[in-house]
Protein backbone atom coordinates (compact mmCIF):
# COMPACT_ATOMS: atom_id res chain seq x y z
CA UNK A 1 0.00 0.00 0.00
CA UNK A 2 3.30 2.82 1.00
CA UNK A 3 4.86 2.69 -2.46
CA UNK A 4 1.27 3.06 -4.15
CA UNK A 5 0.00 6.23 -1.84
CA UNK A 6 4.03 7.71 -2.81
CA UNK A 7 3.49 6.97 -6.30
CA UNK A 8 -0.37 8.81 -6.69
CA UNK A 9 1.24 11.21 -4.36
CA UNK A 10 3.91 11.89 -6.75
CA UNK A 11 1.48 11.83 -9.57
CA UNK A 12 -1.02 14.21 -8.61
CA UNK A 13 1.90 16.81 -7.89
CA UNK A 14 3.14 16.37 -11.36
CA UNK A 15 -0.67 17.19 -12.50
CA UNK A 16 -0.75 20.49 -10.66
CA UNK A 17 3.06 20.91 -11.52
CA UNK A 18 1.59 20.49 -14.87
CA UNK A 19 -0.77 23.16 -14.72
CA UNK A 20 1.06 25.88 -13.07
CA UNK A 21 4.28 25.47 -14.82
CA UNK A 22 3.59 27.88 -18.29
CA UNK A 23 2.14 30.75 -15.75
CA UNK A 24 5.33 30.15 -13.50
CA UNK A 25 7.38 30.18 -16.11
CA UNK A 26 5.68 33.53 -17.95
CA UNK A 27 5.82 35.67 -14.80
CA UNK A 28 9.06 34.67 -13.72
CA UNK A 29 10.64 35.43 -17.37
CA UNK A 30 9.56 38.89 -18.03
CA UNK A 31 11.89 39.61 -14.85
CA UNK A 32 14.74 38.77 -16.87
CA UNK A 33 17.44 41.27 -16.80
CA UNK A 34 19.00 39.77 -20.08
CA UNK A 35 18.43 40.84 -23.96
CA UNK A 36 16.75 37.29 -24.31
CA UNK A 37 13.79 35.06 -23.85
CA UNK A 38 15.51 32.78 -21.56
CA UNK A 39 14.37 30.55 -18.23
CA UNK A 40 15.39 30.68 -15.89
CA UNK A 41 16.17 34.38 -16.20
CA UNK A 42 19.21 36.22 -16.56
CA UNK A 43 19.09 38.67 -13.07
CA UNK A 44 16.04 40.53 -11.82
CA UNK A 45 14.82 43.53 -13.82
CA UNK A 46 11.55 45.46 -14.49
CA UNK A 47 13.12 46.85 -17.48
CA UNK A 48 10.96 44.93 -20.26
CA UNK A 49 7.36 46.29 -18.22
CA UNK A 50 9.36 49.98 -18.97
CA UNK A 51 9.76 48.84 -22.43
CA UNK A 52 5.71 47.42 -22.82
CA UNK A 53 5.17 50.72 -20.96
CA UNK A 54 6.71 52.73 -23.51
CA UNK A 55 5.74 50.76 -26.41
CA UNK A 56 2.76 53.00 -28.03
CA UNK A 57 1.15 49.31 -29.79
CA UNK A 58 0.69 47.63 -26.43
CA UNK A 59 -0.55 50.25 -24.43
CA UNK A 60 -3.12 51.21 -27.06
CA UNK A 61 -3.87 47.78 -27.14
CA UNK A 62 -4.19 47.42 -23.25
CA UNK A 63 -6.39 50.28 -23.07
CA UNK A 64 -8.30 48.94 -25.55
CA UNK A 65 -9.17 45.45 -23.71
CA UNK A 66 -9.60 47.27 -20.36
CA UNK A 67 -12.09 49.00 -22.05
CA UNK A 68 -14.03 46.46 -24.09
CA UNK A 69 -13.70 44.17 -20.69
CA UNK A 70 -15.16 46.87 -18.13
CA UNK A 71 -17.99 47.64 -20.57
CA UNK A 72 -19.00 43.79 -21.04
CA UNK A 73 -18.54 43.56 -17.89
CA UNK A 74 -21.17 45.90 -16.45
CA UNK A 75 -23.26 45.38 -19.29
CA UNK A 76 -23.33 41.62 -19.28
CA UNK A 77 -23.77 41.73 -14.98
CA UNK A 78 -26.83 43.78 -15.45
CA UNK A 79 -28.53 41.43 -18.07
CA UNK A 80 -27.24 38.43 -16.60
CA UNK A 81 -28.58 39.72 -13.08
CA UNK A 82 -31.96 40.82 -14.76
CA UNK A 83 -32.07 37.37 -16.88
CA UNK A 84 -31.52 35.12 -14.01
CA UNK A 85 -34.26 36.85 -11.65
CA UNK A 86 -36.52 36.37 -14.89
CA UNK A 87 -35.37 32.49 -15.05
CA UNK A 88 -36.17 32.10 -11.47
CA UNK A 89 -39.69 32.77 -12.16
CA UNK A 90 -40.41 31.13 -14.98
CA UNK A 91 -42.17 27.59 -14.89
CA UNK A 92 -40.10 24.59 -15.47
CA UNK A 93 -40.28 24.28 -19.08
CA UNK A 94 -40.16 28.03 -20.11
CA UNK A 95 -37.03 28.14 -17.55
CA UNK A 96 -35.10 25.37 -19.70
CA UNK A 97 -35.75 27.44 -23.30
CA UNK A 98 -34.30 30.08 -21.26
CA UNK A 99 -31.67 29.06 -19.69
CA UNK A 100 -30.87 27.33 -23.31
CA UNK A 101 -30.78 30.45 -24.94
CA UNK A 102 -28.99 32.32 -22.50
CA UNK A 103 -26.55 29.32 -22.52
CA UNK A 104 -26.12 29.22 -26.17
CA UNK A 105 -22.59 31.51 -26.97
CA UNK A 106 -20.86 29.11 -24.28
CA UNK A 107 -22.01 25.84 -25.56
CA UNK A 108 -21.54 26.75 -29.53
CA UNK A 109 -17.81 27.26 -29.94
CA UNK A 110 -17.01 31.23 -29.99
CA UNK A 111 -15.17 30.66 -33.65
CA UNK A 112 -18.72 29.61 -34.80
CA UNK A 113 -20.24 33.04 -33.09
CA UNK A 114 -17.36 34.96 -34.23
CA UNK A 115 -18.32 33.89 -38.05
CA UNK A 116 -22.03 34.44 -38.03
CA UNK A 117 -21.69 38.22 -36.16
CA UNK A 118 -18.78 38.79 -38.72
CA UNK A 119 -21.07 38.31 -41.60
CA UNK A 120 -24.29 39.89 -39.71
CA UNK A 121 -22.80 42.88 -38.13
CA UNK A 122 -20.90 43.98 -42.29
CA UNK A 123 -24.79 43.42 -43.57
CA UNK A 124 -26.03 46.04 -40.97
CA UNK A 125 -23.25 48.58 -41.42
CA UNK A 126 -21.39 47.39 -38.01
CA UNK A 127 -18.82 44.98 -39.97
CA UNK A 128 -14.65 45.90 -38.83
CA UNK A 129 -16.32 48.86 -35.97
CA UNK A 130 -15.83 49.07 -32.33
CA UNK A 131 -19.38 48.59 -31.49
CA UNK A 132 -19.44 45.10 -33.25
CA UNK A 133 -16.19 43.85 -31.88
CA UNK A 134 -18.09 45.39 -28.03
CA UNK A 135 -21.49 43.32 -28.68
CA UNK A 136 -19.42 40.47 -29.56
CA UNK A 137 -17.92 40.70 -26.62
CA UNK A 138 -21.03 41.48 -24.54
CA UNK A 139 -23.10 38.13 -26.11
CA UNK A 140 -19.60 35.38 -25.19
CA UNK A 141 -19.19 37.03 -22.02
CA UNK A 142 -23.43 36.92 -20.91
CA UNK A 143 -23.39 33.32 -19.92
CA UNK A 144 -21.06 33.73 -17.20
CA UNK A 145 -22.60 36.31 -15.25
CA UNK A 146 -25.95 34.41 -15.79
CA UNK A 147 -24.92 31.32 -14.25
CA UNK A 148 -23.08 32.30 -11.47
CA UNK A 149 -25.89 34.90 -10.58
CA UNK A 150 -28.59 32.17 -11.10
CA UNK A 151 -26.61 29.75 -9.14
CA UNK A 152 -26.35 32.10 -6.31
CA UNK A 153 -30.02 33.01 -6.94
CA UNK A 154 -31.07 29.11 -6.64
CA UNK A 155 -29.71 28.77 -2.68
CA UNK A 156 -31.94 31.45 -1.78
CA UNK A 157 -35.05 30.75 -0.29
CA UNK A 158 -38.28 31.91 -1.92
CA UNK A 159 -40.19 32.22 1.70
CA UNK A 160 -37.87 35.21 2.30
CA UNK A 161 -39.13 37.54 -0.74
CA UNK A 162 -42.61 35.87 0.09
CA UNK A 163 -42.08 37.57 3.77
CA UNK A 164 -40.62 40.88 2.79
CA UNK A 165 -43.25 40.98 -0.01
CA UNK A 166 -45.86 40.55 2.82
CA UNK A 167 -44.87 43.09 5.12
CA UNK A 168 -45.13 45.83 2.88
CA UNK A 169 -41.59 46.00 0.57
CA UNK A 170 -41.50 47.21 -3.14
CA UNK A 171 -39.98 44.60 -5.24
CA UNK A 172 -36.77 47.09 -5.65
CA UNK A 173 -36.35 47.01 -1.61
CA UNK A 174 -36.68 43.34 -1.83
CA UNK A 175 -34.02 43.01 -4.33
CA UNK A 176 -31.63 45.67 -3.09
CA UNK A 177 -32.26 44.61 0.62
CA UNK A 178 -32.96 41.37 0.69
CA UNK A 179 -31.79 39.06 -2.67
CA UNK A 180 -28.63 41.59 -3.18
CA UNK A 181 -26.76 40.97 0.07
CA UNK A 182 -27.59 37.10 -0.71
CA UNK A 183 -26.39 37.01 -4.10
CA UNK A 184 -23.64 39.79 -4.02
CA UNK A 185 -20.65 37.03 -4.25
CA UNK A 186 -22.07 35.10 -7.10
CA UNK A 187 -22.32 38.77 -9.03
CA UNK A 188 -18.90 39.24 -8.27
CA UNK A 189 -17.59 35.67 -9.07
CA UNK A 190 -19.67 36.26 -12.22
CA UNK A 191 -18.76 39.46 -13.17
CA UNK A 192 -14.93 38.32 -12.80
CA UNK A 193 -14.96 35.98 -15.20
CA UNK A 194 -16.84 37.74 -17.77
CA UNK A 195 -14.18 40.89 -17.24
CA UNK A 196 -11.41 38.07 -17.63
CA UNK A 197 -12.56 36.03 -20.48
CA UNK A 198 -13.55 39.23 -22.60
CA UNK A 199 -9.74 40.62 -21.13
CA UNK A 200 -8.47 37.49 -23.20
CA UNK A 201 -10.51 36.63 -25.74
CA UNK A 202 -8.22 35.38 -29.34
CA UNK A 203 -10.70 33.93 -31.60
CA UNK A 204 -13.86 36.49 -31.81
CA UNK A 205 -11.65 39.69 -31.73
CA UNK A 206 -9.27 38.46 -34.54
CA UNK A 207 -12.51 38.36 -36.79
CA UNK A 208 -14.27 41.00 -35.69
CA UNK A 209 -11.45 43.79 -34.85
CA UNK A 210 -11.97 47.09 -36.31
CA UNK A 211 -9.18 48.44 -38.68
CA UNK A 212 -5.69 48.92 -36.36
CA UNK A 213 -8.02 47.91 -33.71
CA UNK A 214 -5.53 45.38 -32.34
CA UNK A 215 -7.07 44.38 -28.13
CA UNK A 216 -4.11 43.06 -26.26
CA UNK A 217 -4.33 39.43 -26.91
CA UNK A 218 -3.94 40.15 -30.79
CA UNK A 219 -0.76 42.45 -29.96
CA UNK A 220 0.54 39.78 -28.04
CA UNK A 221 -0.56 37.19 -30.84
CA UNK A 222 1.25 39.44 -33.56
CA UNK A 223 4.42 39.77 -30.86
CA UNK A 224 4.90 36.15 -30.46
CA UNK A 225 4.76 35.55 -34.18
CA UNK A 226 7.27 38.24 -35.31
CA UNK A 227 9.72 39.46 -32.37
CA UNK A 228 10.12 36.95 -29.44
CA UNK A 229 11.53 38.90 -26.64
CA UNK A 230 11.05 39.32 -23.11
CA UNK A 231 8.73 42.35 -23.78
CA UNK A 232 5.57 39.60 -24.75
CA UNK A 233 6.73 38.15 -20.91
CA UNK A 234 6.06 41.49 -19.66
CA UNK A 235 2.38 41.79 -21.49
CA UNK A 236 1.11 38.13 -20.65
CA UNK A 237 2.40 39.09 -17.17
CA UNK A 238 0.49 41.98 -16.88
CA UNK A 239 -2.86 40.00 -17.53
CA UNK A 240 -1.92 37.36 -15.10
CA UNK A 241 -1.59 40.47 -13.06
CA UNK A 242 -5.17 41.58 -13.47
CA UNK A 243 -6.49 38.62 -13.27
CA UNK A 244 -5.48 37.72 -10.18
CA UNK A 245 -5.86 41.10 -8.75
CA UNK A 246 -9.67 40.69 -9.31
CA UNK A 247 -9.48 37.57 -7.16
CA UNK A 248 -7.78 39.74 -4.56
CA UNK A 249 -10.43 41.98 -4.58
CA UNK A 250 -13.06 39.16 -4.16
CA UNK A 251 -11.16 37.53 -1.35
CA UNK A 252 -11.26 40.94 0.31
CA UNK A 253 -14.80 42.32 -0.14
CA UNK A 254 -16.94 39.00 0.04
CA UNK A 255 -14.43 36.01 0.44
CA UNK A 256 -13.15 33.58 -1.49
CA UNK A 257 -14.80 30.94 0.26
CA UNK A 258 -17.88 32.06 0.25
CA UNK A 259 -17.86 32.19 -3.96
CA UNK A 260 -16.88 28.53 -4.87
CA UNK B 1 -48.50 38.31 -9.36
CA UNK B 2 -47.25 41.97 -9.49
CA UNK B 3 -43.92 40.47 -8.66
CA UNK B 4 -43.70 37.80 -11.56
CA UNK B 5 -45.21 40.24 -14.22
CA UNK B 6 -42.17 43.06 -13.70
CA UNK B 7 -39.74 39.97 -13.19
CA UNK B 8 -40.22 38.58 -16.54
CA UNK B 9 -40.04 42.06 -18.02
CA UNK B 10 -36.55 41.59 -17.05
CA UNK B 11 -35.35 39.11 -18.94
CA UNK B 12 -36.69 40.97 -22.02
CA UNK B 13 -32.70 42.81 -22.68
CA UNK B 14 -31.00 39.77 -22.78
CA UNK B 15 -33.44 37.69 -25.12
CA UNK B 16 -33.12 40.42 -27.19
CA UNK B 17 -29.78 40.58 -27.09
CA UNK B 18 -28.99 36.91 -27.68
CA UNK B 19 -31.66 36.46 -30.42
CA UNK B 20 -30.07 40.05 -32.08
CA UNK B 21 -26.57 38.94 -31.86
CA UNK B 22 -26.72 35.15 -31.56
CA UNK B 23 -29.35 33.42 -33.56
CA UNK B 24 -29.60 36.10 -36.31
CA UNK B 25 -26.23 35.57 -37.06
CA UNK B 26 -25.87 31.55 -37.03
CA UNK B 27 -29.03 32.07 -39.74
CA UNK B 28 -27.43 34.05 -41.81
CA UNK B 29 -24.16 32.16 -41.49
CA UNK B 30 -26.39 29.72 -43.40
CA UNK B 31 -27.98 31.84 -45.52
CA UNK B 32 -24.20 32.87 -46.36
CA UNK B 33 -23.24 29.35 -47.11
CA UNK B 34 -25.67 28.75 -49.95
CA UNK B 35 -24.64 32.43 -51.89
CA UNK B 36 -22.58 32.68 -55.09
CA UNK B 37 -18.82 33.14 -54.54
CA UNK B 38 -18.15 36.65 -55.48
CA UNK B 39 -14.56 38.35 -57.13
CA UNK B 40 -13.68 41.25 -56.27
CA UNK B 41 -16.13 41.47 -52.65
CA UNK B 42 -16.87 38.80 -50.15
CA UNK B 43 -19.89 37.37 -51.76
CA UNK B 44 -21.45 37.57 -55.33
CA UNK B 45 -25.46 37.22 -56.16
CA UNK B 46 -28.14 34.46 -56.28
CA UNK B 47 -27.49 31.06 -54.18
CA UNK B 48 -26.07 27.84 -54.87
CA UNK B 49 -25.35 24.45 -52.93
CA UNK B 50 -21.82 24.50 -54.85
CA UNK B 51 -19.83 25.59 -52.03
CA UNK B 52 -20.77 22.27 -49.96
CA UNK B 53 -19.42 20.03 -52.87
CA UNK B 54 -16.58 22.06 -52.56
CA UNK B 55 -16.08 22.03 -49.04
CA UNK B 56 -17.14 18.03 -48.88
CA UNK B 57 -15.08 16.84 -52.42
CA UNK B 58 -12.06 18.62 -51.82
CA UNK B 59 -9.37 16.22 -50.03
CA UNK B 60 -7.44 18.85 -48.00
CA UNK B 61 -10.54 20.07 -46.68
CA UNK B 62 -12.23 16.73 -45.65
CA UNK B 63 -8.47 15.62 -44.45
CA UNK B 64 -7.85 18.80 -42.34
CA UNK B 65 -12.10 17.87 -40.94
CA UNK B 66 -10.67 14.74 -39.52
CA UNK B 67 -7.44 16.11 -38.09
CA UNK B 68 -9.38 18.34 -36.38
CA UNK B 69 -12.13 15.65 -35.03
CA UNK B 70 -9.29 13.04 -34.30
CA UNK B 71 -7.00 15.92 -31.92
CA UNK B 72 -10.89 16.92 -30.39
CA UNK B 73 -10.87 13.06 -29.58
CA UNK B 74 -7.45 12.76 -28.48
CA UNK B 75 -7.15 16.17 -26.32
CA UNK B 76 -10.48 15.07 -24.67
CA UNK B 77 -9.30 11.56 -23.53
CA UNK B 78 -6.19 13.15 -22.26
CA UNK B 79 -7.93 15.62 -20.68
CA UNK B 80 -9.86 12.22 -18.70
CA UNK B 81 -6.79 10.50 -17.65
CA UNK B 82 -5.05 13.89 -16.24
CA UNK B 83 -8.52 15.80 -14.41
CA UNK B 84 -9.97 12.20 -12.87
CA UNK B 85 -7.33 11.83 -10.17
CA UNK B 86 -7.02 15.61 -9.71
CA UNK B 87 -11.38 14.93 -9.53
CA UNK B 88 -10.78 12.65 -6.89
CA UNK B 89 -7.98 14.40 -5.11
CA UNK B 90 -10.39 17.19 -4.62
CA UNK B 91 -13.64 15.91 -3.54
CA UNK B 92 -11.85 14.32 -1.03
CA UNK B 93 -9.30 16.22 0.58
CA UNK B 94 -9.95 17.97 3.89
CA UNK B 95 -11.45 21.61 3.77
CA UNK B 96 -9.00 23.02 4.96
CA UNK B 97 -6.90 22.09 1.78
CA UNK B 98 -9.50 22.42 -0.74
CA UNK B 99 -9.34 26.01 -1.34
CA UNK B 100 -5.49 25.57 -2.08
CA UNK B 101 -5.93 23.23 -4.30
CA UNK B 102 -9.37 24.25 -6.07
CA UNK B 103 -7.25 27.75 -6.39
CA UNK B 104 -4.55 25.52 -8.58
CA UNK B 105 -6.85 24.07 -10.96
CA UNK B 106 -9.17 27.23 -11.44
CA UNK B 107 -5.90 29.61 -11.69
CA UNK B 108 -5.41 28.66 -15.00
CA UNK B 109 -8.92 29.35 -16.21
CA UNK B 110 -8.38 33.04 -15.35
CA UNK B 111 -5.21 33.26 -17.65
CA UNK B 112 -6.21 33.52 -21.17
CA UNK B 113 -4.83 30.91 -23.65
CA UNK B 114 -2.86 32.50 -25.38
CA UNK B 115 -0.69 33.56 -22.66
CA UNK B 116 -1.09 29.75 -21.24
CA UNK B 117 0.68 28.54 -25.04
CA UNK B 118 3.33 30.83 -24.85
CA UNK B 119 4.32 29.35 -21.22
CA UNK B 120 4.94 26.60 -23.38
CA UNK B 121 6.68 28.15 -26.12
CA UNK B 122 9.49 29.08 -23.56
CA UNK B 123 9.41 25.97 -21.76
CA UNK B 124 9.63 24.03 -24.15
CA UNK B 125 12.06 26.31 -26.65
CA UNK B 126 15.42 24.97 -28.11
CA UNK B 127 17.37 26.55 -25.14
CA UNK B 128 14.51 26.31 -22.89
CA UNK B 129 14.47 25.06 -19.41
CA UNK B 130 13.40 21.24 -20.54
CA UNK B 131 16.07 20.52 -23.17
CA UNK B 132 18.53 22.31 -20.79
CA UNK B 133 17.59 19.51 -17.85
CA UNK B 134 17.85 16.91 -20.23
CA UNK B 135 20.87 17.63 -21.65
CA UNK B 136 22.25 17.76 -18.12
CA UNK B 137 20.87 15.03 -16.97
CA UNK B 138 22.46 13.07 -20.13
CA UNK B 139 19.10 11.64 -21.65
CA UNK B 140 19.61 13.77 -25.00
CA UNK B 141 23.38 14.90 -26.65
CA UNK B 142 21.80 17.73 -28.91
CA UNK B 143 18.69 19.66 -27.76
CA UNK B 144 15.14 18.69 -29.29
CA UNK B 145 13.02 20.56 -31.43
CA UNK B 146 9.97 20.73 -29.60
CA UNK B 147 7.68 23.38 -30.87
CA UNK B 148 5.53 23.72 -33.90
CA UNK B 149 4.58 20.27 -34.71
CA UNK B 150 1.30 18.37 -33.62
CA UNK B 151 1.93 16.67 -30.51
CA UNK B 152 2.96 20.50 -28.91
CA UNK B 153 -0.78 21.46 -29.83
CA UNK B 154 -2.39 18.39 -28.00
CA UNK B 155 -0.33 19.29 -24.90
CA UNK B 156 -0.66 23.06 -24.81
CA UNK B 157 -4.80 22.24 -25.65
CA UNK B 158 -5.20 19.24 -23.03
CA UNK B 159 -3.51 22.26 -20.74
CA UNK B 160 -6.12 24.62 -21.75
CA UNK B 161 -8.91 22.30 -21.43
CA UNK B 162 -7.73 20.60 -17.70
CA UNK B 163 -9.18 22.92 -15.64
CA UNK B 164 -12.45 22.60 -17.88
CA UNK B 165 -13.12 18.83 -16.94
CA UNK B 166 -12.01 18.84 -13.40
CA UNK B 167 -14.52 20.76 -12.01
CA UNK B 168 -17.67 18.84 -13.32
CA UNK B 169 -16.10 15.43 -12.36
CA UNK B 170 -15.70 17.02 -8.72
CA UNK B 171 -19.45 17.99 -8.36
CA UNK B 172 -20.30 15.31 -9.46
CA UNK B 173 -18.02 12.93 -6.79
CA UNK B 174 -19.16 15.49 -4.07
CA UNK B 175 -22.93 14.43 -5.36
CA UNK B 176 -21.99 10.83 -4.65
CA UNK B 177 -23.12 9.25 -1.27
CA UNK B 178 -20.56 8.18 0.87
CA UNK B 179 -22.90 5.85 2.01
CA UNK B 180 -22.51 3.94 -0.86
CA UNK B 181 -18.64 3.96 -0.86
CA UNK B 182 -18.81 2.61 2.75
CA UNK B 183 -21.40 0.00 1.88
CA UNK B 184 -19.28 -1.69 -0.52
CA UNK B 185 -16.71 -1.90 1.33
CA UNK B 186 -18.24 -3.63 4.33
CA UNK B 187 -19.55 -5.89 2.33
CA UNK B 188 -16.10 -6.74 1.07
CA UNK B 189 -15.22 -5.31 -2.08
CA UNK B 190 -11.82 -4.14 -2.70
CA UNK B 191 -10.92 -0.30 -3.07
CA UNK B 192 -10.50 -1.25 -7.63
CA UNK B 193 -14.08 -2.82 -6.98
CA UNK B 194 -15.72 -0.29 -5.25
CA UNK B 195 -14.39 2.53 -7.63
CA UNK B 196 -15.32 0.81 -11.07
CA UNK B 197 -18.34 -0.29 -9.33
CA UNK B 198 -19.58 2.71 -7.69
CA UNK B 199 -17.60 5.52 -8.05
CA UNK B 200 -16.72 5.84 -11.58
CA UNK B 201 -20.22 5.04 -12.85
CA UNK B 202 -21.86 7.49 -10.47
CA UNK B 203 -18.98 10.23 -11.86
CA UNK B 204 -20.13 9.06 -15.31
CA UNK B 205 -22.78 11.75 -16.08
CA UNK B 206 -20.30 14.50 -14.95
CA UNK B 207 -17.27 12.50 -17.30
CA UNK B 208 -19.83 12.40 -20.44
CA UNK B 209 -20.59 15.94 -20.60
CA UNK B 210 -17.09 16.92 -19.98
CA UNK B 211 -15.74 15.18 -22.57
CA UNK B 212 -18.58 16.37 -24.80
CA UNK B 213 -17.22 19.68 -23.79
CA UNK B 214 -13.67 19.45 -24.49
CA UNK B 215 -13.98 17.35 -27.62
CA UNK B 216 -16.22 20.74 -28.99
CA UNK B 217 -13.89 23.15 -28.05
CA UNK B 218 -10.64 21.67 -28.88
CA UNK B 219 -11.77 20.76 -32.61
CA UNK B 220 -12.90 24.16 -33.08
CA UNK B 221 -9.58 25.79 -31.39
CA UNK B 222 -8.06 28.85 -33.67
CA UNK B 223 -5.06 30.25 -31.64
CA UNK B 224 -2.90 27.30 -30.26
CA UNK B 225 -2.69 25.62 -33.66
CA UNK B 226 -1.86 28.76 -34.82
CA UNK B 227 0.75 29.52 -32.74
CA UNK B 228 2.18 26.85 -32.29
CA UNK B 229 1.28 24.00 -34.75
CA UNK B 230 3.78 25.33 -37.34
CA UNK B 231 3.31 24.76 -41.03
CA UNK B 232 2.72 21.25 -41.30
CA UNK B 233 -0.36 20.78 -39.88
CA UNK B 234 -3.66 22.08 -41.39
CA UNK B 235 -6.52 21.82 -39.07
CA UNK B 236 -10.18 23.24 -40.37
CA UNK B 237 -10.31 26.15 -38.07
CA UNK B 238 -7.81 27.56 -39.53
CA UNK B 239 -8.18 27.34 -42.92
CA UNK B 240 -12.02 28.30 -42.06
CA UNK B 241 -10.42 32.02 -41.30
CA UNK B 242 -7.81 31.35 -44.04
CA UNK B 243 -11.12 31.54 -46.21
CA UNK B 244 -13.02 34.23 -44.10
CA UNK B 245 -9.75 36.92 -43.74
CA UNK B 246 -7.32 35.75 -46.12
CA UNK B 247 -9.04 35.04 -49.29
CA UNK B 248 -12.11 37.22 -48.15
CA UNK B 249 -14.31 34.08 -49.82
CA UNK B 250 -17.34 34.26 -47.06
CA UNK B 251 -19.55 31.76 -48.58
CA UNK B 252 -16.93 29.20 -49.00
CA UNK B 253 -15.88 30.05 -45.70
CA UNK B 254 -19.55 29.49 -43.99
CA UNK B 255 -20.00 25.89 -45.58
CA UNK B 256 -16.87 24.88 -43.85
CA UNK B 257 -17.55 26.36 -40.72
CA UNK B 258 -21.44 24.19 -41.44
CA UNK B 259 -19.77 21.14 -42.40
CA UNK B 260 -17.16 21.06 -38.64
CA UNK B 261 -20.38 22.25 -36.85
CA UNK B 262 -21.89 19.14 -38.30
CA UNK B 263 -19.27 16.70 -37.81
CA UNK B 264 -19.10 17.78 -34.52
CA UNK B 265 -22.23 17.43 -33.94
CA UNK B 266 -22.56 13.73 -35.16
CA UNK B 267 -19.69 12.63 -33.27
CA UNK B 268 -21.35 14.32 -29.89
CA UNK B 269 -24.71 12.65 -30.63
CA UNK B 270 -23.14 9.25 -31.58
CA UNK B 271 -20.85 9.42 -28.28
CA UNK B 272 -23.74 10.25 -26.10
CA UNK B 273 -25.84 6.58 -27.82
CA UNK B 274 -22.97 4.92 -26.95
CA UNK B 275 -22.20 5.85 -23.55
CA UNK B 276 -25.72 5.85 -23.34
CA UNK B 277 -25.77 2.16 -21.41
CA UNK B 278 -22.94 3.76 -18.68
CA UNK B 279 -25.07 6.90 -18.38
CA UNK B 280 -28.72 5.10 -17.79
CA UNK B 281 -26.99 2.49 -15.43
CA UNK B 282 -26.20 5.29 -12.77
CA UNK B 283 -29.37 7.14 -13.40
CA UNK B 284 -31.60 4.11 -12.17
Amino acid sequence: MRPLVILSGVGLASIYGFLLAPLVVVVLSSLTAGELMRFPPQGVSLRWFSRFYESAGFIDALLLSLRVAAVSTVVVTLVGGMAALCHRTLSRRLGGWFRLLLLLPLLIPELLTAIGLLFFLSRIGLGKSLIGLQLGHIVITLPFAFISIAAALQQVDPALEDASDSLGASGWQTFRHILLPLIKAGALMGALFAFVTSFDMFTLSFLLKPVGGDTLPLALFNYLTYDFDPTAAAAATISILLAFAGVWVIDRTVGLRRVM
Amino acid sequence: MNRRISRLVLGIPAVLLLIAFVVVPYIEMLTMSLRMPGSGMPYGVGFTLGNFGHALGDPLYRGALARSLMLGAVVAALCLLLSYPVALHLARVSDRWHLVFYVCVVSPLLVGVLVRNFGWMIILAVDGPLNRLLLTVGLIDTPLRMLFNQGVVILALVHVFVPFMVLPITNALRNIDGALVEASASLGASDTRTFWRITFPLSFPGVQAALVLVFVLASSAYVTPALLGGQAVALLPSLIVDQLIGALAWPFGAALAIVLAAAMSLVVLAFTALSRPLAERTST
